[in-house]
């Protein structure tokens, strides 16, 4: 511990001091008496003063929790020496509030005895944390001298974004060879009805549609298409964000892509991730409860890292995206590199689909005419970059905060139920 | 005259206080004990009495004062309050008690030459104890520096 003295120690050395001189001086022995209790207290606490020895410990209650959710910590100090006063902060990043207890706060440790200092904390953002770093200043009786320590016990917390409300889930349009829960086109052993054909050698008899075979005089099957799983790409666009308070488009976009990759990993799919920015982080597409944990941890590290660098697919791994892959992209549609990309996807075939996270309400509003314009000007720009997806037959939802996921997500699939793909 | 000096340390201690400077707070100390001083040496006749008294809030107050401007926006735990207003009270009244004794004994006896020669070596040693306890606080709390 490193120590210090209080702006006290000086300032009742002098009183002392002048007191004594003064008393000396002028020939009153009153003033000895007025100069005496600061003489004394310095010399007993610069006598007495010791380094105290505090073991602390930091217990958090888990390592993971949701977006909004509480936590129990405890600060533990250990059966030491003790001290008079101490005053104990516990460092907390802006994203996790105090909700229950007092931080910091100054409380009085027996020698011998052990003190739990219990913290209830918020989760207010997700994001990957470190917590455990403790400021200590232990105060002598007088407060004449300070101890000053900082103790790094910190452990990881992992808060996860909350999800959004998905009702249904776009069906990609091609799926993959594994069997899943998508229907596909080919026919196949299956439950969902497709055709009927003439029978053949080797077909089952369970398959046979007997009242076909009855109109027709001869023997007739009934055709399945198959259940196969799909490959879904969740893109998500990190060059730029609206944020305003505690709202950002990244915050939207990283909990609805939360709630997709569950969802698709639920019915079996392949869920892979790319965040395309500044950073570039991807993550090849997988099933199954862990890919959701990996998937979820990669969302922890994004970030908006500002960038002019121009990005193009040339730098995003070709495992990434595979083939046939339904791309979910995610965007506030603020940065061109990003809109160019997707494009750029679509053109080399990809079953692409735009989820605007719109920006709108996050930005301040803009008074007088120049900047009325100025405004008016950004918004036919973002319509002219939705014309270019729609032009390229790809769909695109605005999803602000009026509304839910589940609706930019029916807008999308009812676009996709009925319009034709454009040539590419 | 008293009253002016008194006020004046009353007034720079009230400022220090308000503007939470802990430099300027002895200084209000030292124009309030002052006017006690300037009290004294005016006052006619033998020991004033009531110096134990005097004492004892004059410590006090520095206490209070000091307590007052820490820099702590957070509440203290209840025991630790109550703890440091009893050694507060116990420091106060202790001074009070030890200063009332000093006064007793000295007031009783006749002075000559050896007395004050007495009090003036103490006085001496004290404030030579003084200087060399703050110079080894100072030493524990800036450490010099190793190597260079």
């Amino acid at each position: 511990m490193t120590r210090a003295a209080s702006p006290k120690l000086g300032a009742y050395a002098g009183l002392a001091a002048l007191g004594l001189l003064a008393a000396l001086v002028l020939g009153l022995p009153e003033l000895v008496l007025l100069a005496a209790p600061f003489a004394l207290v310095l010399a007993l606490d610069t006598v007495q003063v010791r380094a105290p020895h505090i073991d602390v410990e930091f217990e958090l209650d888990r390592e993971r929790a949701l977006e909004g959710e509480l936590l129990d910590v405890w600060i533990r100090f250990g059966p030491g020496a003790g001290a008079e006063q101490i005053d104990v902060l516990l460092e907390l990043p802006p994203d996790i509030g105090i909700e229950e207890g007092t931080n910091p706060s100054t409380v009085r440790l027996v020698a011998g005895e052990e003190r739990f200092l219990p913290l209830r904390l918020r989760c207010v953002r997700w994001g990957a944390f470190s917590l455990g770093r403790i400021h200590l200043r232990a105060h002598d009786q007088f407060g004449l001298f300070r101890h000053e320590a900082v103790v790094d016990r910190r452990q990881p917390l992992k808060v996860y974004p909350t999800q959004e409300a998905v009702r249904t889930l776009l069906r990609p349009s091609e799926t993959q060879v594994f069997s899943g829960n998508h229907v596909a086109r080919q026919k196949a052993e299956g439950i969902e009805f497709a055709d009927i054909r003439q029978f053949v050698a080797g077909d089952r008899v369970k398959h046979v549609n007997w009242r076909a075979s009855a109109r027709r005089g001869e023997l007739w099957v009934n055709e399945h298409h198959a259940e196969r799983n799909a490959d879904v790409v969740i893109f998500l666009d990190v060059f730029a964000e609206a944020r305003r308070g505690g709202r950002s488009t990244l915050d939207h976009a990283l909990r609805a892509a939360a709630s997709l990759a569950a969802r698709y990993l639920r019915q079996r799919d392949r869920v892979g991730f790319v965040s395309f920015g500044g950073t570039l982080n991807w993550l090849l597409p997988s099933t199954g409860a862990r890919q959701l944990y990996r998937i979820v941890d990669a969302m922890l590290d994004t970030q908006i890292i500002l960038s002019y660098a121009w990005r193009d697919l040339v730098v995003i791994p070709r495992r990434t995206l595979p083939p046939q892959a339904l791309v979910v992209a995610l965007t506030p549609l603020l940065d061109d590199r990003a809109a160019s990309a997707l494009l750029d996807l679509r053109a080399r075939g990809f079953d692409l689909v735009v989820i605007e996270v719109s920006p709108l309400e996050l930005v301040a509003p803009l008074r007088g005419e120049k900047r009325e314009i100025a405004s008016r000007l950004w918004r036919l720009r973002r319509d002219a970059v939705r014309g270019r997806f729609m032009r390229a037959g790809v769909p695109v939802a605005v999803w602000d905060e009026d509304s839910s996921f589940a609706v930019a997500m029916e807008e999308v699939d009812a676009f996709r139920r009925h319009a034709r793909t454009a040539p590419v | 005259m008293v009253t002016s000096i008194g006020c004046i340390g009353l007034l720079v201690t009230a400022v220090a206080l308000l503007g939470r400077w802990a430099a300027l707070l002895p200084w209000g100390f030292v124009g309030a004990g002052a006017g006690y001083a300037v009290f004294l040496s005016l006052r006619p006749g033998a020991v004033d009495e009531r110096a134990p008294l005097v004492a004892a809030v004059f410590f006090v107050a520095a206490e209070l004062s000091f307590w007052s401007i820490e820099r702590r926006s957070w509440r203290s735990e209840g025991q630790v309050v109550v703890r440091r207003l009893a050694l507060l009270f116990s420091a106060g009244l202790g001074s009070a008690i030890v200063g009332g004794l000093l006064l007793l004994v000295t007031s009783g006896r006749g002075i000559g030459i050896g007395y004050e020669a007495a009090g003036v070596a103490a006085a001496v040693l004290t404030l030579a104890v003084i200087a060399v306890l703050v110079r080894r606080s100072r030493a524990l709390v800036h450490p010099p520096r190793r190597g260079g």
